[in-house]
């Protein structure tokens, strides 16, 4: 399938569900639009190396992520229509319109091989998002919508000074394009001083997209109000495309002379993150926003990994994906857990092993893997990270971060005991409206259990596609 | 020409420092606009004519009438008028203005180049600091509102010192205003209320 076979075809089924009149249709076209998704991504991998529509390649990095993104849209359609079916027509087309909007700008946005088409589609995917975290239409949806929106826009034009210093960079070259392979010839030969201050803004700009310090409030108040199913694609979709936007730029500037000032950027970066999780982690009184912070948490690490460099560079890609996969079956389950307590403040919840045996095991067994305690796949990405640093004698940022981890640990293993053992401290006497289905947790079990497999055997194609992604660094 | 432009679109930003009321924050952004709107004429002289026409209605209709307009009617809906209700106060606004334009003339002539107006470059940074400043003094959304528009105009300028090379930036930049421009003024303007109560309920 063509990119822009899978481009039309996804315009026009938006199109068709904003106008559709039934939920059965908008439901039928959603599912089209996942076999379709996944369809693109499988083929995907028969492209590897391609350029298509000028401005996209299928590059290891891009193929890789819309494959996990294939794989956690299709939990989310699955869920979504659980969390909308009670909604009226035009509320469930809206949602799942802007559904697909985001799916296929994420996507667009791992194929670019253009910084400023990368940034257009970074900036639709914040207009769809926000249409999201605005399903509900409470006060706090609003609020949340309010900062989301205010707070992206600054980052996105924030970024677009970056941008516009990068093309300052190109000023009187031969290079004229914002591709990245321009970039990265022109960056050879380019002012230091203009290099540095471009990838500090679009740090700073993509930023919001990766929920990465200082800019990750936006993704704190966004994933705790968003629907679940939206939470779980944030975490995992949108946090990856500001992941790989920040990547490729690195990657681009890798060859300058900026390259040691960007590693100790991403390690301060990453430390300030770990610190930011750790002591709102500690305090936490709300589930979903407690996830929210292990995001920024594993985003510090990645943060660090790159700029330790080495083994650093393959553990950033292998814990992005592990972290999709976790996370996006963590925010999903607290849907199961919203629907059986009526709440996700920590203070109401208890008991949930008692109440609900299946979703208990599987809260459980995600937070293991969250946790990165063996069999989690986590426990390899940190051991290598922490090999990176002990053989480059980061000692400080190695004992540093290993405590504010043990921290992390200490926060999370407490708060979700509470909610699966001990009985909550504010009886909410809640009764359940609707019967959950045991069956609702497999998506989250499969989930856990690649990331479980992921710790004993990384098949060939993955190790192969993570080294040719991560080449461009090892040049 | 272009040197009075610039140094007029500096007076309005020292102005809105110290402006008292919304009202006259909305009057000067649609004179901002209109600088802009002259800026673009006199400089963008190598790009082609439809890119020119499109930047220029760009400038003269969205940014020297629409955004004024909204503002307006987001003032008089919310009945919020007076600027420093819940900010710093004035004084010391222009204080941090002046210290940004004096940091914005260093950086501008640490980073001089020959591809690039260093005069164009000191207001695009001041103008970019002024309005991060306008966000992080004030409470009232609508003083964010007016901040985050001041910041776009900043992208403007930015982008316009390398417009004759990269056309298309400036359209990307042109981009954004109109789509976040119109749906943070359009839908939230509207719909938030003044009360910055409202806006706290989302706490660790």
């Amino acid at each position: 399938m063509d990119l822009n076979v899978f481009f039309s075809v996804s315009a026009v089924l938006t199109s068709i569900i904003l106008f559709s009149g039934n939920k059965y249709a908008t439901k039928i076209y959603v599912i089209l639009y996942g076999l379709i998704h996944a369809v693109f991504s499988v083929l995907s991998w028969t492209k590897i190396g391609k350029t298509e529509l000028t401005y996209f390649t299928f590059d290891s990095l891009a193929v890789l992520f819309l494959t996990i993104l294939s794989l956690v849209v299709s939990a989310v359609i699955y869920h979504g229509f659980i969390y909308v079916s009670k909604d009226e027509t035009r509320k469930y087309n809206i949602y799942h319109a802007s559904l697909l909007i985001l799916v296929t700008c994420i996507s667009g946005a791992y194929l670019s091989n253009n910084l400023a088409a990368l940034w257009i589609f970074a900036e639709s995917a914040t207009l769809a998002v926000a249409g999201l975290i605005y399903h509900d239409r409470t006060k706090m949806s609003l609020e949340a919508t309010w900062k989301y929106i205010f707070l992206s826009s600054v980052g996105i034009a924030i970024a677009f000074i970056g941008i516009l210093f990068i093309s300052m960079t190109m000023e009187g070259t031969i290079y004229n394009d914002l591709s990245f392979s321009s970039i990265s010839a022109a960056a050879y030969s380019a002012k230091p001083l203009y290099l540095k201050i471009a990838f500090l803004f679009i740090f700073v700009g993509f930023g919001t997209k990766m929920e990465i310090f200082p800019m990750h409030t936006v993704g704190i108040d966004a994933n705790s109000v968003a629907p679940s199913p939206v939470g779980a694609l944030i975490s995992a979709g949108l946090v990856n495309m500001g992941f790989i936007t920040l990547f490729r730029i690195y990657g681009a500037l890798s060859g300058s002379e900026i390259f040691g000032w960007m590693n100790n950027i991403l390690i301060l970066v990453g430390l300030l993150s770990l610190l930011m999780a750790a002591g709102y982690m500690l305090k936490a009184k709300h589930l979903k926003r407690m996830l929210a912070y292990s995001t920024l948490e594993n985003m510090g690490l990645v943060s660090i990994a790159l700029g330790v460099g080495g083994k650093g560079y393959y553990a950033a890609v292998l814990l992005l994906i592990l972290h999709s996969f976790i996370k996006s079956g963590l925010f999903i389950q607290m849907n199961l857990l919203y629907r059986k307590l009526g709440t996700n403040k920590l203070d109401e919840c208890g008991r949930y092993l008692k109440i609900f045996p299946p979703g208990a095991l599987v809260l459980i067994i995600g937070t293991i893997c969250i946790m990165a305690i063996p069999p989690s796949g986590l426990f390899l990405t940190e051991m290598m990270i922490f090999q990176a640093l002990i053989e480059d004698q980061k000692w400080f940022v190695l004992i540093v971060s290993a405590f504010l981890i043990c921290c992390i640990i200490y926060a999370l293993t407490i708060r979700i005991m509470h909610v699966v053992f001990s009985p909550p401290r504010v009886d909410l006497n809640f009764i359940e409206e609707e019967k959950v289905s045991p069956l609702e947790t497999v998506s989250q079990i499969v989930f856990f259990a690649i990331v479980i497999i992921l710790c004993f055997y990384q098949p060939v194609f993955l190790n192969d596609m993570i080294r040719q992604s991560v080449a461009v660094l090892l040049k | 020409m272009i040197n009075y432009l610039t140094v007029m679109f500096a007076i309005t930003i020292v102005y809105m420092a110290i402006a008292e009321r919304y009202k006259v924050y909305a009057r000067l952004l649609g004179i901002q606009g209109l600088i802009l709107f002259g800026m673009t004429l006199s400089e963008l002289n190598e790009i082609e004519i439809t890119n020119l026409i499109f930047i220029s209605l760009e400038t003269l209709v969205f940014k020297a009438m629409v955004v004024p307009y909204m503002l307006n009617r987001i003032i008089i809906n919310t009945k919020v008028l007076k600027v420093h209700n819940e900010a710093l106060s004035g004084f010391y606004e222009l204080l941090l203005i002046i210290i940004s334009l004096l940091i914005s003339i260093f950086m501008a002539y640490t980073l001089k180049s020959p591809y690039i107006d260093t005069v164009f470059l000191t207001i695009a940074f001041f103008t970019l600091f002024s309005g991060l400043i306008i966000i992080v003094t004030h409470r009232l959304i609508i003083s964010h509102l007016i901040g985050f528009l001041v910041l776009e105009n900043s992208v403007f300028i930015f982008s316009m010192a390398i417009g004759n090379e990269m056309p298309m930036l400036i359209n990307i930049g042109t981009l954004l205003d109109i789509f976040v421009g119109v749906l943070i003024l359009g839908f939230f303007g509207m719909k938030l209320k003044p009360n910055i109560d409202e806006l706290t309920m989302l706490k660790d």
